[in-house]
C-alpha cells in the first residue's frame, strides 16, 4: 500500500465526531461608518499610507510628488504596459504602480491578482508599491472580501497590508524586511 | 536539531542563571500578549469568531481523509504535483527527489515549523544542497546554527547585542553596530541575492483549501514570495490537518491568526497560491509523521485543530520564564507540550510539567484546544512512562497516599502549621523558599476543613 493509502485508511478509522459545518455569515461582524477612514488610520500604522484621488489628479502626479526622486517606476495599471522577459529583471524596479482589487477596512488590506500580469515577482522585490483600488471597492471585514475575489493571475492572488515589516531583533519593529520598503494605497 | 535529552525545569533553572536576560524574554513576550488583547477587544464578535473557527476545524477533523482526497484532486487540475509522506523520512526524501531531479544548488526557505520537526535542513545539506532561511528570525538562528526558540519568533531568545556580533562575523555589518533598522536591511541585501540566485523555493503552508486545491502562506517579511515568485520550482510542504473546507473559511481564519500572534489585525503578506509561475512547477508535499495516530486519541485529538499563533506560549508564564530552548519537543509552550509528549512520551516526558494549570492557554487559543487539560493528562502518561525523576516520582507518590487517607493528611497538616513557623532560617537558607521573591507563607491557625466544619456549625 502506499503512503497515501496507509495515510488515508488511517484518518478514516481514526475519525473522531465533529459538528456540522458552521454558517459563518450568521455572527455579525464589525462594520465601520467610514471605511476608508479606518483603512487609512490603519495603513499608516503599517508602513503605508492611503489617499482619495482628487479631481484632476493623476495617480502618477501623486506619485511624482510624494518621491520626486525616484528611480524605475514601472505602471501596470495602463493598458499595453511593460513587460519583463523573467520574474527576476524586476529586481531594480523603485516604484511599482499595480491594479489592487479590493481594500478591507479592518486589516488594511487589498487584493491582488491581476490577470494580465505575467510575473507576480514586481510586487515584492519593489522598493516601493503603489496600489490603485477603485473607490468603492473597500469592503468591512476579511469575510465580505473573500466573497468577492477571484484567483486570476497564473493561480496567484495575495492581501497586501502596508510595507514588508519584520519585528525579529528584539521586537523592534523595522519597516522593509524582504518586500517593499512603503506602500501607498490610492483610491480611484 | 533539537537535543531529546533537555529535561525543562533543568534547563530552565540553567536559563534563569541569567536574571536581566530572563526578565526581558518575559517581558517582550507579555508584551506580544498585551498586544493581541487590544486587538481582541477591537472586535465584539472575538468570542464568537473563535466559535467559528473551533467548529470549522472540529468538522474538517472528523472528515479529514475526505477533505485531504478532494484537496489533492483540485491541487491537480491546477497542475500541482502532489506528494504523501508518512513521515519525516519519506517527506524529506520527496524534497530531495525533487531538487535532484531538477539539479537544484541551492534552496531558500520561508518559515516552516514542519522542515524542523523533519529535519529537513541538515538532511538536505548532507546531499549536497545548500539552504537558505530567509524569514528573519530563522535565518539568524541557522546562521547560530541552533533551534528556534518559538514558532513565530525564532530569535525573541537573543538580545540585539549577540545578532550584530552573528552578523558582523557573518555578513560583514560594522562591529558594534546594534541598530535593529542597520541589521534588518543588512540582512535585506544579503538575502534579495539569494533570493535572486535560487535555485528553488520551499514554503510552509498556513491554510490548505479543500475546495480550490490552493495553499496560503502568510508572512509579514515578504520571504515566502520572493522565494517562490523567482526561483521556478515551489515546494510547499504542509501537516495534514493544515486543511480547511471552503476559501470562505479564510473570512474567519485570516481574522484570527495575526491577531493573536503578534497582536496585528493581518500578517503584511497573505498568499494565495494555486499554480506553479509560468515556465515552473508547483509541489505540494502532504506530511502525516504521526498526526494520523493522534487524530485516534479521544484525549489529545482535538491539539490538531492548532493553526500554529503561538499565542499560547505568549501567554505562559512558564514558556516566558524559560524560553522555547527548554522544551525538547520543536514546538514549545503549552501546544508543544501536548503534541511533543503525544509523538513520544518517554523523550518529551518533562514538557507535561512545564505547565502551572492555570489554563490562560485555553483562554487564548484561537481554535479553543483545552490545552491545559491536555498538559494534565500528559502528566498521567509521562507518570505511567516511568519518564519521571525519582524525587518528583517519590513526592507524587507521597502525596497521593495522603490524598488517599484523609486522616493522615489532616495530621500532616496540623504537624505542619505548627513546625514551619518554629523552623531556623538555617535550615531553609539553600531551599526554593529562601529565593528572591519567594517567601513561606504565614501559616494560619486552622486548615481549610476546619474552617468549613466551624462555619457550617454556625450556620446550622
Amino acid at each position: 500500500m502506499s503512503s497515501r493509502e496507509q495515510i488515508l485508511a488511517r484518518l478514516r478509522q481514526n475519525r473522531p465526531q465533529g459538528p456540522a459545518l458552521p454558517d459563518i455569515d450568521a455572527v455579525p461582524f464589525i462594520t465601520f461608518d467610514d471605511k476608508f477612514d479606518a483603512f487609512r488610520t490603519l495603513v499608516r500604522n503599517l508602513g503605508g499610507d492611503a489617499v482619495q484621488l482628487a479631481d484632476g489628479d493623476s495617480v502618477l502626479g501623486v506619485v511624482q510628488q510624494r518621491w520626486p526622486q525616484h528611480g524605475r517606476l514601472v505602471d501596470l495599471t495602463v493598458e499595453n504596459h511593460e513587460e519583463s522577459p523573467s520574474p527576476h529583471a524586476w529586481h531594480d524596479v523603485d516604484v511599482a504602480i499595480v491594479p489592487g482589487e479590493l481594500a478591507v477596512a479592518e486589516s488594511a488590506a487589498v487584493w491582488v491578482s491581476h490577470a494580465d500580469n505575467q510575473w507576480r515577482s514586481i510586487y515584492f522585490l519593489t522598493q516601493k508599491l503603489v496600489l490603485v483600488v477603485p473607490r468603492d471597492a473597500i469592503v468591512d471585514t476579511m469575510r465580505d472580501a473573500y466573497r468577492r475575489i477571484a484567483i486570476r493571475e497564473q493561480g496567484f492572488g495575495g492581501f497586501i497590508s502596508g510595507s514588508s515589516r519584520t519585528a525579529d531583533i528584539e521586537q523592534s519593529l523595522v519597516m522593509g524586511a524582504h518586500g517593499a520598503m512603503a506602500a501607498l494605497v490610492v483610491f480611484v | 536539531m533539537k537535543n531529546d535529552n533537555i529535561n525543562h525545569a533543568a534547563a530552565a533553572a540553567a536559563f534563569l542563571q541569567d536574571r536581566e536576560q530572563a526578565r526581558w524574554h518575559d517581558s517582550a513576550i507579555w508584551w506580544v500578549r498585551q498586544k493581541r488583547d487590544m486587538q481582541a477587544k477591537q472586535l465584539p464578535e472575538w468570542e464568537q469568531l473563535r466559535a467559528l473557527a473551533q467548529q470549522i476545524k472540529a468538522h474538517t477533523l472528523s472528515r479529514l481523509d475526505d477533505y485531504l482526497q478532494q484537496f489533492q484532486a483540485n491541487a491537480e487540475k491546477n497542475g500541482v504535483t502532489v506528494h504523501w509522506a508518512a513521515d519525516a523520512d519519506e517527506h524529506n526524501r520527496i524534497v530531495h527527489g525533487i531538487l535532484a531531479a531538477e539539479g537544484v544548488k541551492k534552496l531558500v526557505k520561508s518559515k516552516s515549523m514542519l522542515t524542523e520537526e523533519c529535519g529537513l535542513n541538515p538532511y538536505l545539506e548532507q546531499h549536497g544542497i545548500e539552504v537558505i532561511d530567509t524569514d528573519l528570525g530563522e535565518r539568524i538562528v541557522q546562521l547560530r546554527q541552533e533551534p528556534p526558540s518559538h514558532i513565530v519568533m525564532p530569535a525573541i531568545h537573543l538580545k540585539k547585542e549577540q545578532i550584530s556580533e552573528l552578523f558582523h562575523r557573518e555578513l560583514g555589518t560594522e562591529a558594534g553596530n546594534n541598530d535593529p533598522t542597520y541589521l534588518t536591511h543588512a540582512a535585506r541585501a544579503n538575502l534579495r541575492e539569494h533570493f535572486l540566485t535560487a535555485d528553488a523555493g520551499l514554503t510552509g503552508v498556513n491554510f490548505a483549501i479543500a475546495e480550490t486545491g490552493g495553499v496560503v502562506v502568510c508572512t509579514n517579511e515578504g520571504n515566502a514570495d520572493l522565494g517562490t515568485a523567482l526561483p521556478p520550482i515551489h515546494i510547499a510542504s504542509m501537516g495534514l490537518e493544515k486543511i480547511i473546507p471552503r476559501l470562505e473559511h479564510l473570512g474567519v481564519f485570516t481574522r484570527l491568526l495575526a491577531r493573536s500572534a503578534i497582536g496585528s489585525p493581518i500578517t503584511t503578506y497573505t498568499s494565495h497560491f494555486h499554480r506553479a509561475r509560468p515556465g515552473g512547477q508547483m509541489h505540494i508535499v502532504i506530511v502525516d509523521n504521526g498526526r494520523s495516530d493522534i487524530l485516534g486519541n479521544d484525549d489529545f485529538y482535538q491539539s490538531l485543530r492548532c493553526i500554529r499563533c503561538g499565542a499560547c506560549m505568549n501567554t505562559c508564564p512558564v514558556y516566558r520564564r524559560s524560553t522555547g530552548h527548554s522544551y525538547s519537543y520543536i514546538i514549545p509552550g503549552p501546544i508543544g507540550s501536548t503534541l511533543g509528549p503525544s509523538r513520544d512520551i518517554k523523550k518529551h516526558g518533562s514538557m507535561a510539567f512545564a505547565c502551572t494549570t492555570c489554563g490562560s492557554c485555553s483562554n487564548v487559543c484561537p481554535v479553543k484546544i483545552n490545552l491545559h487539560e491536555q498538559l494534565v493528562l500528559q502528566r498521567k502518561r509521562a507518570f505511567d512512562a516511568g519518564t519521571l525523576k525519582p524525587a518528583k516520582k517519590m513526592g507524587l507518590l507521597a502525596m497521593r497516599f495522603l490524598t488517599q487517607h484523609p486522616s493522615l493528611m489532616d495530621a500532616g497538616g496540623k504537624v505542619m502549621r505548627k513546625v514551619v513557623p518554629i523552623v531556623p532560617d538555617s535550615l531553609t537558607r539553600h531551599s526554593a523558599w529562601s529565593r528572591p521573591g519567594r517567601a513561606l507563607p504565614e501559616m494560619p491557625e486552622q486548615s481549610f476543613k476546619e474552617m468549613w466544619q466551624a462555619r457550617q456549625e454556625k450556620k446550622s
